[in-house]
């Protein structure tokens, strides 16, 4: 049986477990017989009810566009900032206390505060996912940053590379697995997030239209929203994962490249 | 590596200059409240702040709420550690066909989707917050134990078989402790998780926790008090996390030189 498995490849065996949970999800809830947990069947039938209907597609798709824009924001200020950290130690020692301070915090939670300062708009909800996906790429990059071999950095100084040059042609490819890494991690922490504050603030989106199907005791829905989210939350990580392998495919595979969430 | 310093490569030279830049950033806050520069009604003082949390820490209310959140938060953790590590070792001694693709599913689930689940299921106490503390803590931690005892020295294994000792006995003797340095690392991500789960968890739907009370002062907009769970939350979240590392430097002493 298990050999069996093994051969099949990872995707027939993805497939094949996602159907046994399925089928352990719609035995547990028959047997279980209670109101708030309905049977998988039963929930399955409701996605592409929830799917179909404009409004809520609408609400999901808003809420994958404040992602993708808060996690490209990230992108754009934590990457530089790991780097330079991990280059410079005067930078390291400046920002290194501060995020260890800012590390513990939950990111999501300070969606009433910062409401407060932005409104309940969009603005709020993208600088929440901001915050959320900074701080693991920023630990990542400066990692990749710090381990760059030294005498590449050497060898091109002695050809005479500009600082900022030797940062984008050296420093960067050189991190690059480091920093892909925290990529992942950070898109992880990027629907977390937003799933979380639309949770807390009950304002729009993909995390409200849970909550509201709960109020409802739509319980179908419910799960059925859950099965969604999930099936988001794996499809992009496993679309990011095969970027990511084509990406760094020269740099030996990293096993921690499995820890989801690290630094929340 | 010092306990607080998540982020340091290598040791810092001493606290002075590690708690410096920290400090001038709050300075700088506490002039800009003090200059009238921002409302005290949107960004309060940290001093303020920090007079308020302390005005708090001996008030019993407060403390119920600071230990109800501490019991979801610690039970969590733990069945999450006792689960993660032993489905871990399993997946690694032979379980791993069957076990690896279940996981590969489950783990990049945004696992807070499943709180109104857990909330239809559990109810609306303790259970239902510590059941999804669990379902986030515990892939961290099964992830590093699984990786552990999958690099284990072959020939460690091999030397005690040939002493004599059982398969089952090697788990605990020889797999177990050289996968300890990996489990502890994922310990160490899976504490932060739980606070911070624990803490939205509340947020969400509680009728008592720090998160709760974050969400109570949010609601009649006093900004002081949304700032205190806040600290409160990040403080335990320092201290747990400087304990296990108390404990990592205790338990791998024989270990060598593992950040």
């Amino acid at each position: 049986m298990k050999s069996a498995l093994r051969k099949l490849g990872p995707a027939a065996s993805t497939v094949l477990s996602l159907g046994a949970l399925l089928v352990l999800w719609e035995i547990l809830a028959r047997l279980a017989q209670i109101d708030g947990f309905p049977p998988a069947t039963e929930a399955l039938v409701q996605v592409p009810l929830i799917l179909g209907e404009r409004e809520s597609l609408a609400s999901i798709g808003a809420s994958l566009w404040r992602m993708f824009l808060g996690g490209a924001l990230a992108l754009c200020f934590a990457v530089p900032v790991g780097l330079a950290m991990g280059r410079n130690k005067r930078i390291a020692q400046a920002l290194n206390p501060v995020l260890t301070a800012a590390y513990p915090i939950p990111k999501a939670a300070l969606m009433p505060i910062i409401m407060l300062w932005f409104g309940v708009g969009d603005l709020s909800k993208v600088l929440v996912i901001f915050l959320g996906v900074s701080l693991p790429l920023i630990y990542h990059s400066f990692h990749g940053a710090h381990a760059v071999d030294e005498k590449l950095l050497w060898s091109a100084m002695a050809m005479g590379m500009k600082p900022v040059a030797r940062l984008f042609k050296v420093v960067l490819p050189s991190a690059l697995p480091d920093v892909l890494l925290g990529c992942r991690v950070g898109l992880a922490m990027a629907l977390i997030v937003m799933i979380s504050s639309e949770m807390i603030a009950r304002q729009s989106g993909a995390g409200d239209l849970l909550f509201n199907a709960l109020d409802m005791a739509l319980y179908g829905d419910v799960y059925a929203m859950i099965v969604i989210l999930a099936a988001i939350g794996f499809v992009l990580d496993w679309v990011f994962e095969r970027v990511r392998r084509r990406l760094v495919h020269w740099a030996e595979s990293r096993q921690d490249a499995m820890v989801p969430g690290g630094g929340v | 590596m010092s306990a607080s310093n998540i982020f340091a490569g290598e040791r810092l030279r001493g606290t002075a200059a590690s708690v410096l830049p920290l400090a001038l950033i709050l300075l700088a806050w506490e002039a800009v409240c003090r200059a009238g520069l921002v409302a005290p009604t949107l960004l309060p003082a940290p001093s303020v702040v920090l007079l308020r949390w302390i005005a708090l820490l001996p008030d019993p209310d407060f403390l119920h709420h600071v230990a109800q959140t501490m019991i979801r938060l610690l039970s969590g953790f733990a069945i999450a550690l006792a689960a993660g590590v032993s489905i871990g070792l399993l997946a690694s001694r032979g379980g791993g066909g069957l076990l690896e693709p279940v996981i590969r599913v489950l783990a990049p689930i945004p696992k807070i989707a499943l709180y109104p689940a857990f909330v239809l299921i559990f109810g609306f106490d303790h259970a239902s917050k510590i059941a999804l503390v669990v379902a986030d803590a515990v892939f961290p931690i099964l992830l590093a134990t699984f990786h552990g005892a999958r690099s284990v020295e072959p020939k460690l294994l091999w030397s005690a078989w040939a002493a004599g000792a059982s398969r089952r006995a090697t788990i605990f003797t020889v797999v177990l402790p050289s996968a300890l340095p990996s489990i502890l690392t994922g310990c160490k991500i899976a504490l932060l998780i739980s606070c911070v789960t624990v803490f939205l968890a509340e947020m969400i739907s509680s009728t008592d926790g720090l998160g709760h009370l974050l969400i109570r002062s949010a609601r009649s907009f006093r900004i002081v008090d949304m700032f205190v769970p806040l600290v409160t939350i990040s403080t335990i979240g320092l201290l747990l996390n400087a304990a296990l590392v108390a404990v990592r430097n205790r338990l791998l002493v024989g270990h060598g030189n593992h950040r």
